[in-house]
């Protein structure tokens, strides 16, 4: 029954994806001024909400396991698992952020990249998740995980720096397109489209941050199984 | 096409393609990962 509802969720998945691809590229009216290019939009925008999304999946794992490691320990692992699954999913999105943004960005604004604040707060973002990332594989003793959800909690607080930089800072990023007063938002037809993609992208986040969950939550129970072990041979 | 068109169009193909690299790249690391997961925990099993 399990497997036959993963299946269906992914088939889902697969179909949201094509027909988000299939609005973006055939039913997305041309932008005025940017005309093809500014399609990059639909699979830019959607990823750096994914990526938020799941840096906040990564805070609150980080903040449970603070607070129930103490007292809670099964607890403490499986919120220690979200927090990893989070920040890893959201590295993820977050790499596709800053690799289609600059493609875009060199034919709108005909350079590849500007240390304007909203790039250079991702970039900081991305960095300080990629060394959580290198702290959970290359550091070893019982403070990794401590130390890993204290890193996750300071890296969550650039999220809302990063999406308040093109209102607090003048960028060459341009303007928020939603929420950002009244010269901003969509033509309804790109919303469709922009919308679509969203949702598309989204489930298949939650289906890669699941799948790396239980990754995560296997591997801990073969550490306590050869821990269990090497105690048991002495 | 314009000289124009044909470059917007090649960077848009370039970044659709590099997203779909990515995530598919991702998700096969995953899988592999489990696979050899499965693998160790027969082995402990046995």
């Amino acid at each position: 029954m399990k497997k036959i509802a993963i299946g269906l969720y992914a088939a889902l998945t697969v179909a949201l994806l094509a027909w988000g691809f299939y609005q973006a590229i055939y039913v997305a009216p041309d932008e005025q001024t940017m005309h093809e290019v500014q399609r990059i939009f639909y699979y830019h925008v959607p990823s750096a909400m994914v990526a938020f999304l799941f840096f906040a999946v990564s805070l609150a794992g980080s903040i449970g396991y603070l607070a129930f490691r103490r007292n809670h320990d099964a607890w403490a692992q499986a919120a220690d698992a979200w927090a990893l699954a989070g920040a890893e999913v959201g590295v993820v999105f977050c790499s596709v952020v800053l690799i289609t943004g600059p493609i875009w960005g060199r034919r709108a604004w005909g350079i590849w990249w500007t240390w304007d604040a909203r790039l250079t707060t991702t970039l900081v973002l991305w960095l300080i998740y990629v060394s959580y990332l290198l702290l959970r594989r290359f550091a070893a003793g019982p403070q990794v995980q401590t130390l890993a959800a204290v890193l996750g909690i300071f890296g969550a607080l650039d999220v809302p720096i990063v999406y308040m930089s093109n209102r607090w800072w003048r960028t060459q990023h341009p303007a928020p397109v939603f929420g950002g007063g009244e010269d901003s938002g969509l033509a309804p037809a790109m919303a469709t489209a922009f919308w679509w993609n969203v949702l598309a992208w989204l489930a298949w986040g939650l289906l890669i941050l699941v799948l790396r969950y239980h990754v995560e939550r296997q591997q801990q129970k073969l550490a306590a199984q050869q821990a269990q072990s090497a105690l048991d041979a002495e | 096409m314009d000289q124009k068109a044909i470059l917007d169009h090649q960077f848009l193909v370039a970044a659709y393609a590099i997203t779909w690299a990515i995530q598919l790249g991702y998700l096969a690391w995953l899988g592999l990962r489990w696979r050899a997961q499965k693998r160790q925990s027969g082995g402990n099993a046995r």
